[in-house]
């Protein structure tokens, strides 16, 4: 008996043993996997951004020692922010200037894409031929790269060019220099955004929409519904995870549009900074005037700003769809 | 009488639905069809107005232009270069590490994942110039390596290649280990056979997003040789290397074969797979 007990013991531990050495390989093993990954990911993003708050308190030029200088990064970003505010011109507040212009651009891009990509869909979305081809069509911009997009609309967008030929149209005697027209250029990086983008979203609301069960539909259409009214009452409702996605994505990637700007309005933003955004802005700081503490506080500021934008649309929006 | 008024109405909505839907197809396409008929065109011809749609004399003088410039071919080769590490590395240390977070277990897994894909949120431009920084003290400035480190695995790719091995049945690879298979040979062995499909959006969407990158390339290559394509057109157009804008639009058109034809001839596998990011997201 006590024999059988101490054999016993014996197996067990021996089972656990084995077992704890499977456990251990299997942690080594996954350490192996997984160690370039995250070492990489933890450098480039975590240490990164801890040392782009740290860069933002101190006065640097990447090559002399660094100069703690507390708070006066930031207090350069507001200055600018307030001469703006004061009417000062573009080249003592390019900041300003760069977080006006995104604002606005934002403010077009954002529902402009949503919209025409929702109602585009919502038109895909019946018994037609040939979807394949227009979701094709409607999203071979988005796999193109934004700077040949650029070239191009730079082109199309002269005062004898294509856009105005079509513009003329439909509006004689209208043909603006929208390239090296202040009061154009902002809208011109906007079309082009909202050409680019808005095809690739239509693609992401057209399969929420095949998803929206059918009979759904024909209960709106037993009531008499007709195709605007069950797209306005069946189709926006249903779709709201959707858009929240696709609002969401878009805020982000407009208030740190670089890529437009920099080709279309130029590293300098175009004529008046028209063309100028706070991506551009901190781009410039950090490798044209070489203030890497000033770039990364208003990088910082840029981060805060999608941020809020993002949480207050998510907050609002969840508040309305629960009425 | 009503019926045959329905119908009426029905073929009526049908009809304004493909003019609209046909009209936006052009909107969409016709930067395309426009840049292709002029590259064939004179400088000349391509900006007269109103616009003409039928390259006279017909020319490859644009395209010989742009291969004239001894740099065009190096930006090619630049691209290729770091789209080609770019999939490389995402396809190998993506999968491994999507693996690692689906199936194997280890202390502070989840917490690691979550803080990983925490990333997703920061903007490039608060991260850019401390990775400048870094790859400057590493001394891979204005080096395609050098610039390759900071996408070489993305998070994106972990978080989808984790996803594809989480909808595997986790029979397989408990008939692996019973079989005495260790966690990296069940890898090699069944993970990464199994994993293909994702394996290969994985390398389409990295292809894509290094070919058109221009951010990091822009920053991170200094000497226009090392440039990549994005890079050196948009340098080519302010330098005005050209004083015509056609070699410009043939050099573009050059330059976006690649996505257009790996897009085209992909299209129904790459929309269902955006698609399906976009709807986990």
């Amino acid at each position: 008996m006590k024999l059988t007990n101490f054999s016993l013991t014996l197996i067990k531990s021996k089972i656990s043993k084995s077992f704890e050495k499977t456990r251990q390989r299997e942690v080594l093993a996954a350490l192996t996997l997984i160690g370039v990954a995250v070492a990489l990911n933890m450098t480039f993003g975590y240490f990164a951004a801890l040392f782009a708050l740290y860069l933002s308190f101190f006065k640097w030029d990447y090559i002399g020692p660094m100069e703690f200088v507390g708070l006066r990064n930031f207090e350069i970003l507001f200055r600018e922010l307030v001469r703006g505010l004061h009417g000062a011109p573009f080249f003592l507040a390019p900041f300003y200037t760069g977080l006006r212009n995104i604002l606005l651009y934002t403010a077009i891009v954002v529902p402009a894409q949503t919209i025409l990509a929702m109602v585009l869909a919502a038109f895909a979305n019946q018994k037609i031929r040939g979807v394949q081809f227009y979701k094709v069509s409607y999203f071979l911009p988005a796999v193109t790269c934004p700077v040949i997009v650029s070239l191009i609309f730079i082109w199309l967008f002269m005062k004898n060019g294509l856009i105005n030929y079509f513009i003329q149209m439909v509006i004689p005697g209208f043909a603006p220099d929208w390239i090296n027209d202040r009061n154009y250029l902002l809208y011109a990086i906007s079309i082009v955004a909202i050409w680019g983008t808005s095809g690739h979203f239509m693609v992401s609301f057209l399969a929420a929409m095949q998803s929206i069960p059918r009979d759904i539909y024909e209960a709106a259409m037993l009531d008499g519904a007709g195709p605007i009214r069950r797209f306005i009452y069946v189709t926006v409702p249903m779709l709201k995870p959707m858009i929240v996605y696709v609002v969401v994505m878009g805020l982000i990637g407009a208030l740190q549009m670089f890529d437009l700007a920099y080709v279309m309005a130029g590293p300098s933003g175009g004529p008046g900074g028209a063309g100028y955004t706070m991506a551009l802005d901190i781009y410039r700081e950090a490798f044209l005037k070489l203030r890497p503490g000033v770039a990364a506080a208003k990088s910082l500021f840029l981060f805060t700003l999608i941020f809020i934008v993002t949480y207050v649309f998510q907050k609002r929006f969840r508040v309305i769809a629960a009425r | 009488m009503r019926v045959k008024h329905h119908k009426l109405l029905k073929s009526v909505w049908l009809l304004i639905t493909y003019i609209i839907l046909t009209l936006f197809a052009l909107v969409y396409l016709m930067p395309f069809i426009r840049s292709f008929i002029a590259s064939f065109m004179t400088w000349a011809q391509a900006s007269s107005y109103p616009p003409e749609w039928l390259p006279s004399p017909f020319t490859l003088e644009n395209y010989l232009k742009v291969l004239r410039l001894d740099l065009f071919p190096r930006w090619v080769f630049n691209t290729a270069l770091y789209a080609g590490i770019i999939v490389a590395g995402n396809v190998f240390f993506a999968t491994m590490a999507g693996y690692a977070f689906a199936r194997l277990r280890f202390p502070g897994r989840d917490a690691l994942f979550s803080a990983l894909l925490a990333l997703l949120m920061v903007p490039a431009f608060v991260t850019l110039v401390p990775s400048y920084i870094i790859v400057y003290k590493l001394g891979l400035i204005d080096n395609i390596l050098g610039l390759s480190l900071l996408s070489l695995v993305h998070v994106s790719s972990i978080f989808l290649m984790r996803q594809y091995f989480l909808s595997l049945p986790q029979d397989v690879f408990d008939a692996a280990r019973v079989d005495g298979c260790g966690p990296i040979k069940t890898f090699f062995y069944i993970g990464l056979p199994l994993a293909k499909p994702a394996l290969g959006a994985v390398a389409v969407y990295q292809f894509l997003g290094a070919w058109n990158a221009f951010l990091g390339p822009l920053v991170f290559l200094r000497s226009p040789e090392n440039f990549t394509l994005p890079v050196g057109l948009s340098f080519a157009f302010q330098r005005a290397m050209w004083t015509e804008y056609t070699p410009i639009i043939a050099g573009s058109l050059i330059a976006a074969a690649p996505t257009i034809i790996l897009f085209i001839v992909l299209n129904k596998y790459l929309i269902r797979g955006i698609v399906i990011t976009a709807g986990k997201g």
